[in-house]
């Protein structure tokens, strides 16, 4: 049996919005093992993106407690947390999140900046990753002279290049046509593979056919697939028949 | 994070917007040029006003005179229960030949040599010419002791020769010069026998002349002070004719001298001599008081004119202020993404206040090249101006109009990264505790 690498015990986040207060989560018990490919599947609104940033300690909890190799996030304060996110996580973004004054590779290495590591060691990690990705001869362009797809590839080698246990992907295929999103989650199932922990945010369902487990969450709350299921088809009906 | 790697950082993240760091760098380039300029206008001031009072007099030297009480001396309750004050008894303190030799015991001190005035109406003769001038008997045989040097003869003094100031031939005219007639030049008078001409009144009110006969044994060289006016006799000569004219015997040790000069050994001790002097209860001046004020003048010009830079400055920090809030806001997916991957609010901070700092470091090496060269080109017009106004009206030209001492450009260059960082500080706050979810889905 597999250890649990992460750990969410009564979890919520509640913020105020417009005089109202949005239960964006409200009380996830969830265990995640160690070396899946997990993927979070909800609507939007349903706070799977909410859940992302909690577990990667960029935001804070209403309450509830996050363990994560053992360590508690919600009892760090923000130095601690940037230090963890430094050596234990690797983010991707739906959005990419590139530096666009930086070339492919001057992102890649980026991080391994604030963790103080030599430039020699830093470039050739950094190649290494583009290949890995299949962007070597990439490595001079700035993102504006990449394809999206090509982006998100860069933007994976980047969250690899402190290798991380664990990989939190958000809606990573949301901004990429269907075949650059195919090749994103083929690199991602990848690195499941070669023995690290990803968990990638999505609405699109085709992207379960990568994951080792699935979590579905309506409302703020995980729910069963079955139930998950009955509900999309009331949303389809309702839309469809109104 | 390394300081190499900040510093690329910084340079990459000013380079990506370089028209808008190089409008706010022009405004940081007029404070400091501003700044430079014009303090070193106010140090250039100062050195040719301090030029100028070179020749004010010999600032190791200290004037004494004696104390007649009155000021100083006013004890009591003042406005007290009905009676008011009173005036002590008047506490008169003679320059006599005893406080002479106690002014010698105080320590740098070099020499004390009393001086006096003639006190009769006098003047020179010399073939058809006349002149006037203050004469001075000197307590020292040599006026060199007084730092009086000659161009021609001696400085030494004797019985029937004086020594004259640069200026005393200037002084002599023909009273018997018809009108239109052209005046002769000044006279030649190194060497030549002049009659010092002295008168008193009787009761009835006749003049009474008296004639002395007298060599000039040297001239002095031009020194911007008083001694350029006047004739320099010995103490005892001056002290006889002074007997003559009021004709009673003079007794220094019961009336003291009128004046004492004392000369200090290093001017350093100046103000330490004059002091102890002032606490013996003496009247004591030094020309050193009145450089220092005009030395004092020229700090608060300084200080003034830096001001007035300064508001530049204070304009130029609120337009980094705005950039860096700008950036900062432009840029805030990007804070969100460097403390996604492991930044601390530290290094966040330090990266914008290192751009912050750059766009000062920026402002201010072309404020102070900007400054220094408007300064060099200033100081030639006005160099030549000014030496211009001198050869028309008189005086010495001025050598320096505007100077930059090298404290000034490595002053103002820290200050401009001083203000940089200041005016970023708020900005790069917040950027370091922007919240990382927020600052990642800012749109």
């Amino acid at each position: 049996m597999t250890s649990s690498l992460i750990q969410i015990a009564g979890l919520k986040k509640h913020y105020q919005m417009g005089g109202t207060t949005v239960r964006a989560l409200d009380g996830v018990d969830l265990e995640i093992p160690a070396h899946t490919l997990t993927v979070v599947m909800g609507p939007s609104g349903s706070g799977k993106s909410s859940l992302l940033y909690l577990l990667g300690g960029l935001d804070r909890p209403t309450a509830g407690e996050i363990t994560v190799s053992g360590e508690r996030l919600d009892q760090m304060d923000e130095n601690a947390l940037a230090l963890f996110r430094r050596k234990t996580m690797g983010f991707i973004f739906q959005s990419f999140n590139l530096v666009p004054s930086m070339s492919a590779l001057e992102n890649v290495a980026f991080p391994m900046q604030f963790a103080g590591i030599a430039t020699a060691r830093r470039n050739e990690k950094s190649k290494q990753l583009l290949e890995q990705v299949g962007l070597a001869d990439r490595s001079h362009h700035t993102p504006s002279e990449l394809s999206g797809g090509q982006q998100q590839r860069v933007a994976v080698a980047r969250a690899l290049v402190n290798d991380p246990s664990l990989i939190l992907a958000d809606e990573p295929t949301g901004n990429l046509d269907s075949q650059s999103g195919i090749a994103v989650m083929q690199l991602l199932s990848d690195l499941h593979r070669s023995g690290r922990t990803v968990l990638v945010v999505t609405h699109d369902p085709r992207m379960t056919r990568f994951a080792t487990h699935k979590i579905f969450l309506l409302d703020g709350r995980v729910v069963s697939e079955a139930e998950y299921q009955s509900a999309a088809l009331d949303a389809m009906q309702v839309s469809h028949g109104g | 994070m390394k300081f190499r790697d900040l510093l690329r950082l910084v340079i990459n993240n000013l380079n990506r917007r370089k028209a808008r760091v190089a409008l706010t760098a022009i405004g940081v380039v007029i404070g400091t040029a501003a700044v430079v300029i014009l303090v070193s206008l106010a140090i250039g001031l100062q050195m040719n006003a301090t030029e100028q009072l070179y020749g004010i007099g010999d600032l190791s030297q200290i004037y004494v005179m004696p104390s007649y009480g009155g000021e100083g001396s006013f004890v009591g309750p003042i406005g007290g229960g009905g009676g008011g004050g009173e005036i002590a008894s008047p506490d008169i303190l003679l320059l006599t030949n005893s406080a002479v030799d106690d002014l010698r015991g105080i320590s740098g001190v070099k020499s004390v040599i009393p001086r006096e005035y003639l006190m009769s109406s006098m003047f020179m003769q010399f073939r058809k010419t006349m002149g006037y001038s203050g004469v001075y008997g000197v307590g020292t045989s040599d006026l060199a002791d007084l730092g009086l040097e000659t161009q021609q003869g001696t400085t030494q003094l004797s019985r029937a020769t004086v020594v004259i100031g640069y200026m005393v031939a200037q002084n002599f005219s023909d009273p018997n010069l018809r009108p239109g007639q052209e005046p002769p030049p000044p006279p030649e008078l190194y060497d030549q026998q002049v009659q010092l001409i002295i008168s008193k009144w009787d009761s009835e009110g006749n003049e009474i002349r008296r004639n002395f006969s007298v060599r000039v044994a040297g001239v002095l060289s031009e020194s911007g002070s008083e001694a350029d006016w006047s004739v320099y006799m010995p103490l005892e000569q001056v002290k006889a004719m002074n007997e003559w004219a009021m004709g009673t015997r003079i007794n220094y040790n019961k009336t003291g001298y009128n004046e004492v000069i004392v000369k200090v050994e290093n001017a350093d001790r100046t103000l330490e001599v004059r002091d102890q002097i002032l606490a013996m209860g003496f009247q004591a001046n030094t020309m050193l008081d009145f450089v220092q004020g005009i030395n004092n003048f020229y700090k608060i010009l300084q200080v003034v004119l830096g001001g007035v830079g300064a508001i530049a400055l204070l304009v130029a920090a609120i337009g980094i202020a705005n950039t860096m809030a700008m950036s900062i806001l432009e840029r805030t997916r990007e804070i969100g993404l460097m403390k996604a991957v492991g930044a601390t609010n530290r290094d966040v901070l330090t990266i914008f206040l290192g751009e912050a700092a750059g766009i000062g470091f920026i402002g201010g090496v072309g404020g102070v090249l900007t400054g220094w060269l408007a300064g060099q080109a200033l100081n030639v017009v006005a160099v030549a101006y000014l030496a211009q106004q001198a050869a028309e009206q008189g005086g010495m030209p001025p050598s320096v109009a505007v100077y930059t001492p090298l404290w000034l450009p490595v002053f103002v260059l820290l200050f401009s990264i001083f203000i940089g960082m200041v005016s970023g500080l708020y900005p790069a706050l917040r950027a370091a505790t922007m919240i990382p979810v927020l600052a990642l889905k800012y749109e």
